[in-house]
């Protein structure tokens, strides 16, 4: 009933786990992939050389979300090439989340990781928090052009290109990403935020400033799926504050075919994969359907 | 629910041996031993720390090391840090258990004094062996005595109790003497070696592990041990002997910030 198709990959059902989350090693992914029930799995965002981000504190927790500065720390890819070949007996597909400073620091790391056995390569046009990469990109619909052209011209597996909401106007970045043959667009990364202690008067995160995940996203980023999919005829992935298989639905309604889950794995735990999958089969047992396919868009 | 950050201030600093202090913070907490606090030093850095005091004013026992640790020591009554606790999944006593071994090394003493003063509170017999390189740098030996626990003192140096190390104790009295489980805190081949020991007598043991953490509540996967796929922030930083008997890199590596093997030194 849930399995979906997207992007050319065929997905038993469609929860993937999102970017950066449980990430660093493949000894995390897998435990989402098997214990958590993920449909697919997308790794943290790999670069050429081993990064190691932000200091500490990285992350401020609220009830139902979080803002975060984690800059993307990773081994580099070279280094991560025995994570992902650990995933190879768990049969769940894997993206490969890649950026770059430069394009072809994105397509050198996208080449690699198809050589090393990903299904599919997410481009991170998205993320805010690392200087002169992810939202860069993304906020530039030439930019956001050039990239996804230059990596489609050179790997053979589908390309996601995750996208910004701090733009303004996000429907002609996804047509960019449109024009220059992307797979598919996954929306959104996390929206540019920050804490300030009023005791401490001073930014709780190292990195002063941060990304909004989890609840508070999901209107936002359901807003920019529904505009997405209005303009733009590629497959389209909802990622933002999916808690309960409802926020699913809502972004499935909204147009998109699958959808990311990422701050839920924090008040959920880990099984929140299967969790959401048996609230999606409720609602569509109950609403009469027998197929996830049949509400794709019904909002539009 | 999820510990929030919550800014207080420094209640009382004590200064334990020449390189530890104990800080007492103006927080009241109601904590498991072996849970740990994030701990937040505004333009500093934010970094995992055991809890030693438990119940009511929350308290961490700090060994002057980094930068990080540095600067935490130069810190006064009344200076600001943010934490973030009580974290982690604490060392369990069990109902069943009459009689335990603890044995703790260097600043890992700091989560088992307040086991110990639990264990004896639900009236267990303690034995502890507490180990450091030498006499002045032993950590928490009168809270172990004052509630009675059985203390054996092992130095590196020779000058207080047994020359030599925890393990080194630790075999002796384990060929006279049996335990119904054991507690270890320590450098991590330290405790591969106590682990080793406490196994041949069957004894059921449990260690607490230290890795690099970033969030400290199980979502950016920086703590997660290979083989087992377990998060020592999370399902951790205890862990028994059969469930670290999975995690292949216990013993081995631990991983950096950016998330790079770092193989320990074996001794
Ligand atoms: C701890 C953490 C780390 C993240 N790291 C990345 C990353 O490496 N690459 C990326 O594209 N997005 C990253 N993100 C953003 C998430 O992939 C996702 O877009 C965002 O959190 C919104 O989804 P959510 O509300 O389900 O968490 C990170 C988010 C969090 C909370
Ligand atoms: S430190 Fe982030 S998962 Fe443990």
């Amino acid at each position: 009933m849930l399995n979906i198709k997207v992007a050319g990959l065929e997905l038993s059902n469609p929860t993937m786990l999102a970017s950066g989350i449980m990430g660093v090693s493949g000894s995390g992914l897998k435990a989402v992939a098997v214990k958590g029930g993920a449909g697919a799995i997308v790794t943290q965002s790999i670069s050429i050389a081993p990064r190691e981000g932000h200091k500490n504190p990285t992350i401020y927790t609220m009830d139902d979300s979080l803002i975060s500065a984690f800059g993307l720390p990773n081994q580099g890819y070279l280094n991560y090439r025995e994570e992902i070949e650990q995933l190879k007996d768990t049969n769940v597909p894997v993206v490969a989340s890649v950026y770059g400073y430069g394009i072809e620091e994105y397509v050198e790391v996208a080449k690699a990781m198809e050589e090393f056995g990903a299904s599919a390569i997410e481009l991170n046009l998205a993320y805010p928090n690392a200087g002169k990469t992810g939202s860069f990109y993304g906020q530039s619909e030439h930019l956001t052009y050039e990239v996804v052209r230059a990596v489609k011209s050179k790997v053979k597996i589908p390309v996601f290109a995750k996208l910004t909401a701090n733009v303004t106007d996000i429907v002609s970045i996804a047509k960019a990403c449109e024009e220059a043959k992307a797979d598919a667009i996954v929306a959104i990364g996390p929206v540019g935020a920050m804490k300030i202690d009023i005791y401490a008067k001073k930014p709780v995160l190292a990195n002063k400033t941060g990304g909004l995940s989890g609840k508070c996203l999901k209107p936002i980023a359901v807003r920019c799926v529904y505009e997405i999919a209005k303009e733009v005829d590629i497959d389209i992935i909802g990622c933002g504050g999916v808690f309960t298989g409802e926020d699913a639905v809502e972004y499935f309604l909204a147009g998109a075919k699958a959808v990311q889950i990422g701050t839920a794995v924090l008040y959920r735990g880990i099984r929140v994969f299967k969790k959401v999958c048996r609230e999606i089969e409720s609602y569509l047992k109950s609403q009469g359907y027998s197929s996830l396919d049949e509400i794709i868009g019904l909002a539009l | 629910m999820i510990a929030k950050l919550h800014v207080t201030k420094i209640r009382e600093i004590i200064k334990e041996t020449r390189r530890i202090k104990t800080f007492i913070l103006d927080m009241k907490i109601k904590a498991q031993p072996g849970q740990f606090a994030m701990v937040w030093l505004p333009d500093v850095d934010e970094k995992p720390m055991a809890l030693s005091y438990i119940d009511g004013y929350a308290g961490i026992t700090v060994l002057k090391l980094g930068d990080f640790t540095k600067k935490l020591h130069e810190a006064k009554v009344g200076d600001i840090v943010g934490i973030r606790a009580p974290l982690g999944r604490g060392f369990k006593l069990r109902d069943e258990d009459k009689k335990i071994l603890i044995v703790g090394g260097g600043i890992g003493v700091a989560p088992l004094a307040p086991l110990a003063e639990k264990a004896v509170e639900e009236g267990k017999e303690v034995t502890a062996i507490i180990g450091a390189v030498t006499k002045s740098e032993l950590l928490f030996v009168n809270r172990f005595e004052k509630v009675g626990a059985k203390v054996y003192i092992t130095t590196d140096d020779g000058t207080a109790g047994i020359k030599g190390f925890t393990t080194d104790a630790m075999r002796m009295l384990l060929e006279k003497e049996t335990f119904d489980a054991c507690y270890i805190c320590g450098p991590e081949i330290m405790m591969v070696k106590a682990l080793e020991l406490a196994r041949a007598k069957k004894i059921p043991s449990q260690v607490s592990l230290h890795r690099y953490f970033k969030c400290g509540i199980g979502i950016c996967g920086a703590c997660v041990l290979d083989g087992c796929g377990y998060r020592v922030c999370k399902e951790g930083p205890t862990f028994w002997d059969f469930e670290i008997e999975k995690c292949s890199e216990f013993g081995s590596y631990w991983r950096n910030a950016a998330g790079v093997k770092v193989y320990f030194k074996k001794k």
